[in-house]
């Protein structure tokens, strides 16, 4: 219950008062947690040290909002915030940006100018008013909802939760190595077989991709998470069979295993996409926050996977 | 007998641009071997793979002219790839085989046309009477879904691995075409479904994935066809094929395809 109305929160946090004095008020007066006092046992209990350059802020909302339940996701799409609204969470964790842009906007960036590449060409006028950027962030204001991305911090957690997280899903956990959840040994199968089973576990509809011989006999996995660059498989491929990625460039990290198959290195790759590779990691995310927050609950909403293929 | 040297193969090409060499590109140099080689035949490619490389070879050709990089990343760095096993091999097939290979990339879309957005607007089936202005990329179709374009696409290209964002059944009629990485925004006024080559997921500068998905939410038509950067591209090198025969007679010059490096989990 809120005995002060958002408008003057915003108010009173726009006319200088300091933010502290201001978070122990809202604890106060509604004997609840506050958005900043979950961000702050965050803060204490993710192991990382916190870096001033950080995309791992306030996407929405106010810290000082009393919350009534968190949900965690890879990607706050409007069906996931859909799905936390109905679970009765008011603060959602999002591992991806929430307004489809790094820099997280609620307009959205200058646009692009068509088959031109981006990085050559000046910006051109501000965007039009945007009806997906602004029903978003009606829908935001709407339910009163809080934002925070955690995606910077929560990779750089050990053991690495996002890998935690794919091992658990894949019903690998016990595969793992002692202390590092990104490298399995796993009963011997074929790479078509593991293709098989990695789709009916994670359910990719569409993003999922495999370079490698549908033969080759895998035991050695090496999970990569997220979005990586050419020397994370560099390093990775010497010493598995196959990758588990979610998202590389097709000209490095892709043309890099094309090659090493090709000259008859006995490797492969799978790229499950990078939405569906973090969303277990997420889950792991929503777990942990149950240790560290136990005044509310904490629910994990998958954002599944935004790709599909058509049937021939 | 005259021969002909991968250099002066450069140097007809930049003669023949119709715009002044950029010198400050990293991308459009030699990745490997002397230009002082004497060509024997011309290979252009979408990917500068190892297996492309070895087919140009088994066809008489020496030196191959590629869009994209050869050791895995966009400046081409040797230090980043020379430790592993993969980059001795790949070279010590180049040396072997006399070849060399110089990349074509940043001048090719300054070209008007761009080869690359003519060949793949002419693989996909996007005819010029649909687009918009001449090399505006943007096409008005006759209405479809985007279901249907999406299987046009993918049986037009033999396209395995194409993926797309959006609400099936959603009608749709402006597409805005790019290739390769470029990928236009898709909260364009002006367009319903983009179609390109390869776009990160998320976290970038318009994570257009996510766009689509809350548009689709909210009933507003977006589609989003991510062809593959290998398919997106590789039909413009057929164009800049036939551009470089036009003054190099010497020689003869083919298109090898590096083709889709996927397939897909039944």
């Amino acid at each position: 219950m809120q005995f002060i109305s958002r408008r003057k929160f915003v108010v009173l946090a726009t006319t200088g008062v300091a933010a502290a004095p201001l978070t122990s008020m809202a604890r106060t007066i509604s004997g609840g947690i506050t958005a900043q006092e979950i961000i702050d046992r965050i803060r204490k209990n993710i192991g990382v040290e916190w870096k001033p350059d950080t995309v791992d802020t306030f996407k929405a909302g106010y810290p000082t909002t009393v919350v009534t339940g968190i949900a965690t996701t890879a990607l706050a799409s409007l069906n996931v915030l859909g799905a936390a609204v109905k679970a009765g969470a008011n603060m959602i964790v999002t591992c991806e940006p929430i307004f489809y842009a790094k820099t997280d906007s609620p307009t959205p960036p200058v646009r692009r100018i068509p088959g031109a590449s981006p990085s050559n060409e000046p910006p051109t006028a501000p965007p039009p008013p945007d009806p997906v950027f602004m029903a978003k962030a009606e829908f935001l204001k709407k339910h009163n909802l809080v934002v925070v991305r955690l995606s910077d911090h929560w990779r750089l957690r050990k053991p690495d939760p996002f890998a935690q997280g794919l091992a658990g899903a894949l019903e690998w956990s016990t595969f793992t190595s002692p202390g590092d959840p990104a490298h399995l040994t796993i009963p011997e199968t074929s790479l078509d077989a593991l293709a098989s089973h990695v789709k009916k576990l994670l359910k990719p509809r569409g993003g999922m991709r495999i370079v490698g011989d549908p033969n080759l006999r895998i035991r050695k996995v090496g999970f990569l998470p997220g979005s990586t660059p050419i020397q994370s498989a560099l390093q990775t491929l010497p010493d598995v069979d196959t990758i588990i990625a979610g998202e590389v460039r097709e000209w490095e990290s892709v043309e890099y295993v094309r090659d090493t198959v090709a000259l008859g290195g006995k490797k492969s790759l799978v790229l499950i996409g990078r939405i569906v590779s973090e969303d277990p990691g997420m889950q792991v995310c929503a777990q942990w926050l149950k240790t560290i927050v136990p005044e509310v609950t904490s629910t994990w909403v998958s954002a599944g996977d935004p790709y599909w293929r058509p049937m021939l | 007998m005259s021969v002909l040297t991968a250099g002066e193969v450069v140097a007809r090409i930049k003669s023949n641009l119709g715009f002044p060499w950029r010198t400050t590109t990293y991308r459009d140099t030699f990745k490997f071997g002397d230009p002082d080689t004497v060509v024997k035949g011309i290979a252009t490619t979408m990917f500068c793979s190892y297996d492309t490389i070895r087919r140009a070879a088994e066809q008489g050709c020496n030196m191959i002219i590629p869009h994209e990089d050869t050791y895995w990343n966009d400046p081409d760095k040797i230090d980043v790839v020379s430790g592993d096993p993969s980059y001795k091999l790949k070279t010590d097939f180049m040396r072997e085989h006399d070849i060399v290979v110089f990349r074509m990339h940043d001048h090719m879309h300054a070209q008007r046309p761009d080869f690359i957005y003519v060949g793949c607007a002419r693989a996909l089936g996007l005819e010029s009477r649909y687009e918009t202005t001449p090399q505006s990329h943007h096409f008005v179709l006759p209405e479809t879904t985007l279901e249907e374009l999406a299987a046009t696409f993918q049986k037009k290209l033999g396209d395995r691995a194409l993926r797309v964002v959006g609400n099936p059944k959603t009608k749709v009629s402006r597409v805005q075409l790019g290739v390769g990485y470029a990928t236009p925004s898709i909260n364009n006024p002006d367009v319903d479904v983009v179609v390109s080559g390869e776009q990160q997921e998320s976290d970038g500068f318009l994570d257009s994935p996510a766009y689509v998905l809350d548009a689709m939410t909210l009933g507003i038509p977006k589609g989003w066809i991510m062809l593959g950067h290998n398919i997106s591209e590789e039909q413009g090198m057929l164009e800049m094929a036939q551009w470089i025969k036009s003054f190099t007679p010497e020689v003869p010059i083919q298109l090898v395809r590096s083709e889709e490096p996927f397939w897909v989990a039944q």
